[in-house]
């Protein structure tokens, strides 16, 4: 090889070896025959009718990334929008389950023909479930699930408890639990979330030792003045004892006469 | 004067290609007017260049010529929409690339050589081959097809983007401008890429480069 003329070779000189690959002379003969035959066939075959749609979808395609940011930028502004004309988003929740009142139109509307197509046994459980669907308002659904036990029953009590007999017995369910809660349990230290604790805690509360409450003075005085005090509860439970104690005598003399027949009850195995 | 002059070149359009893109375009309104044949004159201006491009990005020769041929009749099917805002070799190209960079993409995993000789009278292959061995007749002709080997290896190792841009900058000579407008992206992307290709050709071809 060429050493000092080899120094002077560099990428691009060997990239300028593929421009000279040329194909042969009859490569472009052969060339022009073949895009002749296609030209023609371009021009009198018809194009069809979608190929203009598929360059329209093109061009959609194009502008996906521009389109996708602005519908974003759309959508977060009329978000802003909503909430600032709607500054309560406390009502919401009422109005999302607000939709369950047609569901639970529905299913009382199927229940009486399910009930006449099904058995006997079915059609009880049927008609009960669709008296109690009947009885669930969208505001008593709202009661139920946002289990705001504490403060819940004046919102039932007024408007739900008139429209059904089901509804009535929640709210005097919840209106008993309520004045049987302290009122340090009531008061929402924490918001909203933490509001169930307080509630929880009365609760545990009255699980306590009932012994706690017995005065050990007061049962040896009752027992103590019991032979001088009239036939009472008293007399009831001595009559118990005295019918007990025969009872034993009785099990007892059966148990020491064994009859002729019976010879041994145990056996030893060896 | 005379980098400058080849900067330039590489950076925009020379003037010569705008007085061709002129030309171009006269025939082009022939050809939205009706006269069918007169697209004939643009197949044969272009069908070397157009093909020469396409053999390089693919290094087939068949594959090059059905998709030459396919973007030839892609133009004259399209023709009524071409405005002469770009230039038509511009235009013609950029269909020509498109379908080929669609075809390299659906058959990723398909690739057979099928290459064209490399004529010994150019005097630029000539001077290259020259200054890379002393060997003649036998020896010499393996030579050259080694390295015509080896050339299109390392360049089916490169992207098909990079790929396309050298073929386009060191073989068909475009600007970067060009290139920019027949890839439809930016020059410093282009400029980016080309340092780039160049950069692994650099590394592929190190046995036949000086130290």
């Amino acid at each position: 090889m060429n050493e000092d003329s080899r120094k002077k070779i560099t990428v691009e000189d060997l990239l300028r070896l593929k421009k000279a690959e040329r194909p042969p002379e009859d490569f472009w003969v052969k060339f022009d025959a073949e895009i002749r035959a296609k030209q023609l066939s371009a021009i009198v075959s018809k194009r069809p009718w979608w190929a203009g749609l598929t360059r329209s979808f093109t061009i959609v395609r194009s502008l996906q990334l521009p389109l996708g940011a602005a519908a974003a930028v759309a959508l977060t502004y009329a978000g802003v929008r909503y909430v600032g004309i709607h500054p309560e988003p406390a009502h919401a929740v009422q109005g999302t389950y607000a939709s369950a009142a047609p569901l639970a139109q529905a299913v009382v509307s199927t229940a009486p023909a399910l009930a006449a197509k099904a058995p006997a046994e079915t059609r009880e459980l049927v008609t009960e479930v669709s008296v109690r669907h009947e009885s669930l308002s969208p505001k008593a659904i709202v009661a139920a699930t946002t289990s705001h036990i504490v403060q819940a029953p004046t919102f039932v009590s007024t408007e739900a408890a008139t429209a059904s007999p089901f509804a009535d017995g929640i709210a005097v369910t919840l209106a008993d639990y309520r004045s049987s809660v302290p009122d340090i349990a009531k008061a929402s230290s924490f918001g909203n979330d933490r509001e169930f604790e307080p509630s929880v805690a009365p609760a545990r509360q009255a699980v306590s030792d009932p012994l706690a409450h017995m005065d050990p003075a007061e049962e040896r005085r009752s027992r103590l003045l019991a032979p001088a005090l009239a036939a009472g509860p008293r007399a009831l439970a001595s009559d118990w004892m005295k019918e007990r104690a025969s009872n034993n005598d009785r099990m007892y003399e059966s148990m020491d006469e064994p009859s002729s027949n019976d010879r041994s009850l145990v056996g030893f195995r060896f | 004067m005379n980098a400058s002059k080849t900067l330039a070149k590489t950076l925009v359009a020379s003037p010569e290609r705008k007085l061709e893109a002129d030309a171009d375009l006269a025939v082009v309104r022939q050809v939205q007017a009706g006269d069918v044949a007169a697209f004939d004159r643009l197949i044969s201006k272009y069908r070397e260049r157009v093909v020469g491009i396409l053999y390089n990005m693919t290094s087939n020769r068949e594959d090059a010529a059905d998709l030459a041929q396919d973007a030839f009749i892609k133009a004259f099917q399209s023709i009524h929409r071409f405005q002469g805002q770009a230039s038509f070799f511009t235009w013609l190209y950029r269909i020509a690339v498109n379908s080929t960079l669609s075809h390299l993409r659906k058959n990723r995993l398909r690739s057979f050589f099928s290459l064209e000789t490399i004529n010994a009278d150019d005097p630029v292959s000539r001077e290259v081959i020259d200054a890379l061995t002393d060997k003649t007749g036998a020896g010499r002709d393996t030579f050259v097809r080694e390295l015509q080997e080896k050339l299109n290896d390392a360049m089916q190792k490169l992207s098909i983007n990079h790929r396309t841009v050298v073929t386009l900058f060191e073989i068909d000579g475009l600007s970067h401008q060009e290139i920019a407008e027949v890839m439809d992206c930016s020059v410093g992307t282009v400029r980016s890429r080309l340092h780039y290709a160049k950069q692994l050709l650099q590394a592929e071809l190190q046995p036949y480069l000086p130290k």
